[in-house]
């Protein structure tokens, strides 16, 4: 058998987090899967190969004798089958993708769907990240015995006589195995994509409540970001706020701030900051969610603070002949309708 | 006096044997109750999950009404864990002993909420599901009353109202049509065998790791 590089199978470097490693399986994962792949005969082994891969590198331990002793080192055979791995990325019934229920027989009867908002901060929309979830839910299981099932009300004639007849309602059910509900329960993982928007929803198929004479509903993660003390979002960009002295609005100032991810973002200004002034910082808003690589941009506003203490003669008379400014009131009119 | 040493030593053993065994049991991390989670409560008395519908009562407040089902597997006994008003509990992040919480109702919005107004069945306090999309009031809240630190998911704990320091209870009694079956559920003064709860199905959420921290090489 061929020697199979785990990190180069993930596409990850040898240095990758947890966090890096979650993310390209999943999303290897949604392309290599064989029902994805029809026409591929060499899909199952590829997609043992990435559950294989996934099953090594996401354990601390098992990644730590790969990397020392190769696979050969690795002690125990793999358990868990991958089955389990994929559906804790994306549900019992993950396979059918992109959560298209609607391709389903629409006669069979479905579970509840469970909804669950997920809150999440700015900096995991700006960095990504996984939530890990358990999920304890009732299955179904065969029990022995039957029961009544598809109840529904006939309407039944009965004769009273030659020419009489009388119509009754009567409750008719059918004969069908019997099921009882078991829990169970499972670990889940959510991935909060980067650039993620409010509202988005990750299904995971078959994860909701079950049905007894049909399918489960889904389990759908609805992302609800969270307001920043700092930042505002609008689209991919980034705005926030700065308010600096007098001074520093005269004659220049350096500043940091400090971004989602903890890189600052360098200001320098040798010129003149009047109140309301733009900084446009390209590149330092959010990534988008369809491309990454593409980010919004850092809008910085400033404010200037006027000093609270009033001036003495002194400062006043000193002012005056360092500005060099002549005594001038221009009146207009700011509204304009507004 | 041989015996008496014997018996020490037997004891000193034991003494030992507890500190080293090691419960079985799941992964410490999972067993907590945490914010932002989504759970089905059960009256471990009488055997019914906290479950609210968009029916209302039909005297007291006639606000929406919150009931006990013996159904394991209806999607309107889920609720979701949350902070006090104005107040954000940190997803993931578990629940203290004694931490004042409220309950939203997953599929219509509204709170766990109790008043000074008559239950219907039993004259108790009525309890009901109120607000707009998760925002109601301070009658919102309840504190989680549990022995040790935090709530476990195998702990029996108990629900006392802030407001009106009534504890949530289930005493038996059964609606008609048109919820027939579905039992009462009230605020009670005292805390009895009635008022005990434990989470069951439901999705847990785990604490995350701060992405910023990058915890590798």
């Amino acid at each position: 058998m061929a020697v199979r590089d785990f990190y180069k199978i993930l596409g990850v470097s040898k240095s990758a987090s947890i966090k890096d490693i979650k993310k390209a399986y999943r999303k290897l994962a949604l392309q290599l899967h064989p029902d994805r792949n029809p026409d591929d005969p060499n899909a199952q082994d590829k997609f043992a190969d990435l559950g294989a891969a996934y099953e090594v590198l996401s354990d601390e331990e098992k990644r730590k004798q790969y990397d020392a002793y190769g696979e050969e080192g690795l002690k125990e055979g793999h358990h868990g089958s991958h089955g389990d791995i994929f559906s804790s990325f994306f549900g019992d019934f993950g396979f059918m993708f992109g959560g298209n229920r609607q391709q389903q027989d629409r006669n069979i009867p479905r579970g509840n769907d469970i909804v669950l908002d997920l809150e999440v901060t700015l900096e995991e929309v700006y960095s990504g990240n996984f939530v890990e979830v358990v999920r304890n839910k009732p299955v179904a299981k065969e029990a022995p015995g039957k029961r009544k099932c598809n109840c529904r009300q006939e309407m039944r004639t009965t004769q009273l006589g030659p020419g009489r007849f009388q119509m009754t309602q009567e409750v008719v059910c059918d004969e069908c195995p019997n099921i009882k509900l078991v829990n169970e329960e499972r670990t889940l993982e959510v991935e909060i994509e980067q650039g993620v928007r409010d509202e988005m929803e990750y299904p995971f198929i078959g994860e909701g409540e079950p049905h007894i004479d049909g399918e489960p509903g889904d389990l759908r993660f609805r992302i609800k970001v969270l307001k920043h003390p700092l930042f505002e979002r609008r689209g991919d960009d980034l705005y926030t706020n700065v308010t600096i002295t007098l001074v520093e609005a005269l004659v220049g100032f350096e500043m940091y701030i400090t971004h989602l991810d903890g890189h600052k973002v360098h200001i320098v200004r040798d010129k003149i900051t009047r109140p309301g002034a733009r900084i446009w910082k390209k590149g330092e808003g959010l990534p988008n969610f369809d491309n990454n690589n593409i980010r919004g941009s850092l809008i910085v506003t400033f404010d200037v603070d006027f000093p609270k203490d009033q001036l003495s003669d002194q400062q006043k008379d000193g002012i005056r002949q360092l500005l060099k400014q002549a005594p001038s009131q221009k009146v207009y009119n700011g509204l304009q309708g507004y | 006096m041989h015996l008496l040493k014997a018996i020490r030593i037997y004891l000193d053993f034991v003494l030992l044997f507890f500190i080293f065994a090691k419960c079985q049991g799941r992964d410490p991390d999972t067993s907590y109750v945490t914010c932002g989670s989504l759970v089905k409560l059960l009256n471990t008395r009488h055997n019914v999950r906290l479950h609210s519908h968009d029916v209302k009562y039909g005297s007291g407040s006639g606000q929406q009404s919150v009931t006990g089902v013996d159904a394991a597997d209806d999607a309107n006994s889920y609720w979701r864990i949350r902070g006090k008003p104005n107040e954000t509990c940190q997803r993931g992040l578990p629940v203290k002993c004694g931490q004042a919480v409220r309950f939203t109702h997953m599929k219509t919005g509204r709170n766990l909420h109790t008043h000074h107004f008559s239950s219907p069945l039993s004259n108790n306090q009525e309890v009901s599901a109120f607000g707009e999309n998760g925002e109601g009031d301070d009658l919102d809240v309840w504190m989680v009353q549990c022995s040790g630190t935090y709530w476990e998911r195998d702990d029996t704990v108990r629900f006392k109202h802030a407001g009106t320091s009534v504890f949530l209870s289930v005493t038996g009694e059964q609606y008609g049509h048109p919820i027939r079956g579905q039992r009462e559920v009230h605020g009670m003064p005292s805390p009895n065998q009635n008022n005990y709860w434990k989470v069951m199905e439901g999705v847990f959420i785990q604490p995350s790791n701060d992405p910023l921290h990058h915890d590798e090489l």
